[in-house]
Order: structure tokens, then C-alpha cells, then sequence
């Protein structure tokens, strides 16, 4: 097999993964932008940072697991936001169509809260909400982040009281 | 009534629906070229390298007559040629340590370690730009001596100045450094003030954590 067939498998067997576990690129960028240009600039940033660092993937993490923290330290250190000044509101409308029941108004009304608070935290922040969200557990959490695991569960308790807060002034 | 928190999970694990990309449009993507901080911050590096490098050749590429005067001073002063051989010794050590950090930035390690290793690199640019107004303030001020001290013509010059006139041409000469090193300072500032406050902000965050 010669060097350029095996860097095009390389290549179609990351593009397969990635296409199947999209929905980790594309939750994070949901996270941290405003609009539908923004969310697909930073979805092509993680994209390339991925590929780029392929090559230091092994095999003994899954590659969702992976994904989880390439995606998040993009989103937090690597990307530049574009200077696009949208409002708040514009965001709320195109991007979070909100699923609830529709006979429960006031489950959608929370739900609409929840995400309008999420959005006043700052990065690291909505990281841990991101990996709450994502059913990640305090080990994970301090490892993506950097911190110790009693430190995680200390600020998750925070943001998630913080939450609380904005949502029941 | 359900927790908040609980009712927002479900919602947000029901909530997928995200333009689906297929293999090619994510095959294009990988071959797109990246504007992380990261590669700014790598052009800005090699940016200012040049420039400095620059710098010290510009009397090089002066007129001849610069040349031979230049040439006389390095070769008769010792402490000239030894600063000219230390700069280029420092310049290597540099590009080396510069090398050596952006090595070290991954975007698989932590969040934490990350945003360390980034400042990091964005510390060994800021000591060459210091260690280059020092430089540039010491050799400025050697050369000053020199052309007043070898030059007979500007010696007596000087020496027939009156206070009045010595205080202004002194003067002019430390507005002219200082106004020198404050604009490169405020420069350097501005970009990596720009570039990385947003970096900082969580770096700081991920800090105050661990206390």
C-alpha cells in the first residue's frame, strides 16, 4: 500500500466518525455562539483542530470522549470570535427551537429561561453545563477542564445554583 | 414538578435537530485553513523576529560611508562586537525557546494546560521584545557616545553649546528614546492585549478554581 492511499483512508475513516458524532461539534457551537454563521465558522475551526490533532488520537479513548474535549478547548482558547454583533433574542429565535410539550406552556417557558441564563455564564461555565448536560461524570469534567475533581463538583454545584437563581429571582 | 436542570437535560438531549453535515462537506472542511489564536499568534511571532533581525541590519544596507563608519566603531570597540555577537546568539536562543513552546501547545491536553502553554509562548515573545528596547536603548546610547566622543566636528560642536541649547539637545535625544520605546510598547500591547483577553479571562477562571 503506498503512503497516499493510506493517508486517504486515514482521512475517510476520521470524516466517517466525525459525520457520525457530529452532534458533539455541533451541541458545542450551540454553546458558544450567536448565529447560524458563527456556529458554522466554529464548527469548521473544531473540524480542522480535530483532523490536526488525529494523529495524537489513540485508540484507547473513544473518539466521542475525544471529541468532548477538542471541541470544548476550541470553543474556549482556540477560536476567534467573528465581530458580528447579534442580539440575544435573534440567537434565541433561529437557534434553540424549543422541543417541549407543547401543551405545557409553562415547561417551555422554563426551558426558553434556562437557555437565556445559560447564555449569561461565562465559558468555563458553560463548559460545565455542557458536560452536565452531557451526562459526563467528575472525572471526566476534571479532566477536560484542568481542575481537580472535588474543585468540578464544588463549581458545578455554583453554576448550577446560579442557574437556579436567574431562573427564581 | 420536575427539577429545572432535569427538564432542561431532557430537552436539550431532544433538541438535535442540526443541519446535518455530510462526507463531503466535512472533507472540505479539513482541508480549510484554520484562524485559531493560535496561528495568529505564530505570524505575530515570526513577525516580530523579522522585524527585530531587521532592524539590526538596516546599517547594512545604509549608505557605503554609514558602512565604513560603522565598521570602524565595531572594530575598534569591543564592547559593540561582543553586544553584536551576543544579539545573534540570543536571537538563535529565541527561536529556539519560541520553537520549543509552540511545540508544546496541543489542543488534546486540558483546558487549563492549554491556555497555560499559550501564554506561555505569548511570555517568551514578550522578554524579546523587553530584551530589544534594552538593546536598542544600550546601543543607541553607546553609538551616541561614540559619534560625540570620535567626532571632532560635533565635539566641538556640543562643546560651544550654550545650557540653554545643551538642555534642548539632550532633551530631544530622551523625548526621541522614550517616545521610541513607548510606541513599540503600546503596539505590542494592543495586539496581545486584544488577542488574548478573552483567553486570560478564562485562563484566570480555571485559576481561581483551584483555590
Amino acid at each position: 500500500m503506498n503512503f497516499y492511499r493510506l493517508s486517504d483512508s486515514i482521512e475517510q475513516s476520521f470524516v466517517e466518525q466525525l459525520q457520525k458524532h457530529q452532534n458533539i461539534v455541533h451541541k458545542v457551537c450551540r454553546l458558544y455562539t450567536n448565529n447560524k454563521d458563527a456556529h458554522n465558522d466554529l464548527f469548521q475551526e473544531i473540524t480542522i483542530q480535530l483532523w490536526r490533532a488525529y494523529p495524537k488520537f489513540r485508540g484507547d479513548s473513544k473518539f466521542s470522549t475525544w471529541m468532548y474535549r477538542v471541541g470544548l478547548n476550541t470553543a474556549i482558547t482556540l477560536y476567534r470570535k467573528k465581530k458580528r454583533r447579534i442580539q440575544t433574542r435573534e440567537f434565541n429565535a433561529v437557534e434553540f427551537k424549543i422541543k417541549a410539550e407543547p401543551y405545557d406552556d409553562t415547561e417551555d417557558e422554563q426551558i426558553k429561561l434556562m437557555y437565556t441564563a445559560i447564555r449569561q455564564l461565562n465559558d468555563i461555565e458553560k463548559a460545565l453545563v455542557f458536560l452536565y448536560l452531557e451526562d459526563k461524570d467528575y472525572r471526566e469534567i476534571s479532566e477536560t477542564l484542568g481542575i481537580t475533581e472535588v474543585n468540578a463538583r464544588v463549581k458545578m454545584n455554583r453554576v448550577k445554583k446560579k442557574l437556579r437563581t436567574i431562573i427564581n429571582p | 414538578m420536575m427539577d429545572e436542570l432535569e427538564l432542561l437535560k431532557k430537552d436539550w438531549k431532544q433538541n438535535d435537530d442540526f443541519k446535518v453535515f455530510s462526507n463531503s462537506e466535512i472533507y472540505k472542511m479539513l482541508h480549510k485553513k484554520s484562524s485559531s489564536i493560535v496561528k495568529i499568534l505564530f505570524y505575530i511571532s515570526i513577525a516580530e523576529l523579522l522585524f527585530w533581525i531587521g532592524i539590526s541590519f538596516i546599517p547594512y544596507f545604509s549608505s557605503e560611508e554609514f558602512q565604513e563608519q560603522m565598521e570602524l566603531m565595531y572594530g575598534s570597540d569591543i564592547v559593540l562586537t561582543t553586544l553584536n555577537i551576543f544579539s545573534y546568539v540570543v536571537i538563535a536562543l529565541f527561536i529556539f525557546l519560541l520553537f520549543r513552546a509552540y511545540k508544546a501547545i496541543s489542543v488534546t491536553d486540558n483546558a487549563k494546560k492549554l491556555m497555560k502553554d499559550i501564554l506561555h509562548t505569548r511570555k517568551v515573545i514578550k522578554w524579546y521584545v523587553i530584551y530589544n528596547l534594552v538593546m536598542a536603548f544600550t546601543a543607541l546610547s553607546i553609538s551616541l557616545f561614540h559619534a560625540f566622543h570620535d567626532n571632532p566636528e560635533l565635539s566641538a560642536q556640543i562643546e560651544q553649546f550654550n545650557t540653554t541649547q545643551l538642555f534642548i539637545f539632550t532633551g530631544t535625544i530622551i523625548v526621541f528614546i522614550v517616545a521610541f520605546v513607548c510606541i513599540i510598547w503600546l503596539f505590542y500591547a494592543l495586539i496581545y492585549g486584544l488577542l488574548l483577553k478573552r483567553l486570560k479571562r478564562n485562563y484566570n477562571e480555571l485559576k481561581r478554581l483551584e483555590f
